[in-house]
């Protein structure tokens, strides 16, 4: 009972805890059942990637970003692919952008189909969680069709891609899509109309479009409270010129919004699949890529299913980076979950979590060092130490 | 003669074994009938068993500030209080074993213990989760008993007994579900706020507050909770088949029209997204119990004018 400070009741969601599938830690303080303070301890998953890269090659450093997060793995390779190809004054040819497009987009269906699953899970609607959690499977199984993996696709290569697309793998990609937008239509037929789960969704977790901006949200979140950013449309990258996505927002910010947004992003994906597949450009999949990078820094920013991720990679002329920095969009958006929690009743609190569609270990950093330490730049030796030091 | 009658009753049938058996069958039921519904595959037929021997051969621990008397006897009168409660109800469509004037109040007073016992277990221990379930758990407890005793005074009402023997008679040639539609949904409802099952499982709710009331509880403890619960399933279950749905002549009927309202329950769980504990509260005082005591006033002017 250690953190029952005075008076205060404090439940804490975490390290370990059902509602939550990466390990991080919450603190609400609770006025019987209403939620009157929160507070976030981040850094429980700190895997020193950041740290990893500056000792791998460009080549081997793919291998390792692609594993910042398991649920977007493909635009964090995608988001490095396209900075590193700028550095070294590249383009990959015009086919591979476009599967490029094309397997981020199933990547945005696996990873919002799931969302859809934890965030009914959290409301304790299991039945939609079951159902929507089955329907992932037909993407995931056209990705495992597509490049032989489920997850970690490795799809990018620098100066290209690894995989083609060929007539068939098109055919059973149309054919899952289809199947996969009339779940999709029941599921927002659900989602707006099931009174018992309105109740929980419909008005909860208000966030106000002078809000959402105040705390840097990002992505579907910040989409749901009507703030018209996405950098496939903003800043369109890869193939996103050629083949345009349409904004979804909506304005009522609540998780029931988050909903929305989410699911109608879906058809959007379904169209902009369908749009590669109809007019996928012939041509070479890689171009020539050079081992060593031109001296330079860059910034490269994609659109994450969660929202804006970010990349600055500085190369130094070698064939290793200098610093690479990833900024993940739950980051931002964590912001977000503290404010909206004061007020609310301790039984929305998983839901208003979720609603952000955290990624946890994506997105522990390590930001400040406490320490003896002045200089900002540390070695492998002295991080270790500082590691054995922490968790002594 | 009567000793041996009553032991048998007591450890092995309908109390004791017996019933303890068909509640971790009708608990299997149950478990896979909402996993067939929600296109999962669900547990094998012995699993509930398997689990109980599990929990029962574990060691249980006991946290420290805990009152330890208290701890290790909670569970044990809460399933007692579930097993007591089988031998005023028509198990399997027999009379029951034990009778007497006023045993209907006896009988759910008993199917009370068990929450009563949750929510002692829950304030008993210091996890912060387990007293917010605790709270929550006697907070649903107070907004569902009151409306589920009107729903099962209307057939005592029409039956003129509040035996539940003389009322199960009466209910065999009268289905009461037909005449008193709403005691029965809210008899069935309140069935599924006593077993704290979706969408009435916020003293539960895992996303939440882990395992509510029962957190710190491993081991027997858990296991006899669990029992109880699938005991109480079971005697809630016949309760209401014997009162509205046309009673339980012969085991048969029993097993067909208790397996029947236990689909009903099933879906209506996976169906449904779990209640904050404050729709619950207000779900039971706004509609649960206004209707119940409409239909007690109309039940009791029709009575009166006939």
């Amino acid at each position: 009972m250690q953190s029952q400070q005075g008076n205060k009741f404090t439940i804490p969601i975490g390290p370990q805890h059902p509602a939550l599938k990466e390990p991080e830690h919450f603190e609400f303080n609770v006025d019987g059942e209403l939620v009157t303070g929160a507070s976030v301890r981040l850094g429980y998953v700190h895997r020193g990637i950041e740290k990893g890269t500056e000792n791998r090659s460009f080549v081997q450093s793919m291998y390792l970003l692609e594993r910042v997060c398991g649920i977007c793995s493909h635009v964090h390779a995608t988001a490095f692919c396209l900075g590193v190809e700028r550095l070294a004054e590249i383009e990959a040819p015009p086919r591979a952008q476009a599967i490029r497009v094309l397997v981020a987009e199933l990547e945005r269906i696996h990873s919002h189909m799931l969302w859809l699953g934890v965030g009914a899970h959290e409301a304790g609607f299991d039945t939609l969680f079951m159902y929507s959690w089955r329907d992932r499977e037909t993407v995931l199984n056209l990705l495992e069709d597509i490049t032989g993996n489920r997850i970690n696709y490795s799809t990018n290569v620098l100066g290209g891609v690894k995989c083609d697309i060929d007539r068939e793998q098109a055919a059973a990609i149309r054919q899952g899509l289809d199947f996969l937008e009339e779940r999709t239509t029941h599921y927002l037929d659900v989602v707006t109309s099931d009174m018992m789960f309105l109740r929980r969704t419909r008005g909860v977790g208000v966030m106000t479009y002078d809000e959402s901006q105040r705390l840097g949200a990002v992505g579907p979140t910040a989409r749901a409270s009507g703030v018209a950013r996405d950098l496939r449309v903003d800043a369109a990258y890869a193939a996103y010129d050629k083949y345009p996505v349409n904004l979804v927002t909506e304005t009522a910010g609540d998780l029931e919004a988050r909903f929305v947004v989410r699911i109608k992003e879906l058809f959007e994906s379904f169209r902009v699949i369908r749009a590669v597949l109809d007019d996928l450009p012939e041509g070479d999949l890689t171009t020539r890529m050079p081992r060593r990078v031109k001296e330079g820094d860059t910034i490269s920013r994609v659109e994450a299913p969660r929202g804006e991720l970010f990349y600055y990679i500085k190369s130094n002329g070698t064939d290793t980076a200098e610093r690479v920095k990833v900024r993940t969009p739950t980051l931002p958006n964590m912001a977000s979950v503290l404010t909206l929690a004061v007020g609310h009743q301790l039984a929305d609190m998983p839901m208003i979590l979720v609603g952000i569609d955290p990624c946890f270990s994506c997105n522990d950093r390590m930001v400040s060092v406490k320490g003896t330490l002045d200089s900002q730049c540390w070695t492998w030796e002295q991080l270790r130490q500082y590691g054995i030091e922490y968790y002594r | 003669m009567n000793t041996l009658r009553a032991v048998i009753a007591l450890l092995f049938f309908p109390g004791g074994l017996f019933i303890l058996f068909a509640g971790m069958a009708y608990e299997w039921v149950d478990r896979k009938l909402i996993a067939r519904f929600q296109n999962r595959i669900g547990p094998r037929w012995f699993q509930p068993l398997a689990d109980s021997i599990k929990l029962l051969a574990k060691e249980e621990v006991i946290p420290t500030d805990v009152n330890a008397i208290l701890f290790v006897v909670l569970p044990v009168i809460a399933l007692a209080g579930a097993l007591a409660s089988a031998l005023y109800v028509p198990i399997i469509g027999l009379e029951p074993s034990y009778s007497f004037s006023g045993d209907l109040i006896v009988t759910l007073y008993l199917l009370s213990l068990l929450t009563l016992c949750t929510g002692l277990a829950g304030a008993n221990t210091l996890d912060r989760f387990s007293l917010v379930g605790a709270t929550r758990a006697l907070t649903q407890m107070f907004s569902y008993e009151a409306p589920v005793l009107l729903a099962l005074l209307g057939p005592a009402i029409v039956a003129e007994s509040w035996k539940i023997s003389v009322i199960s008679e009466y209910a065999k040639s009268h289905w009461l579900i037909i005449t008193q539609p709403i005691g029965f949904l809210v008899a069935v409802i309140g069935l599924m706020g006593k077993l704290e099952m979706p969408p009435f499982d916020a003293p539960e709710a895992e996303t939440e507050i882990v395992a509510g009331a029962l957190t710190e509880y491993s081991g027997r403890g858990l296991a006899l909770f669990h029992l109880g619960k699938s005991v109480e399933l079971m005697v809630g279950l016949t309760l209401v088949t014997a009162f509205y749905l046309g009673g339980v002549a012969n085991p048969l009927l029993f097993f067909a029209k208790t397996l029947m309202l236990l689909v009903v329950v099933a879906g209506v769980q996976s169906l449904l997204t779990r209640l904050r504990i404050e729709q619950t509260v207000g779900l039971w005082w706004r509609y649960g119990a206004l209707l119940a005591l409409a239909q007690f006033l109309v039940m009791i002017a029709y009575e009166g004018v006939a």
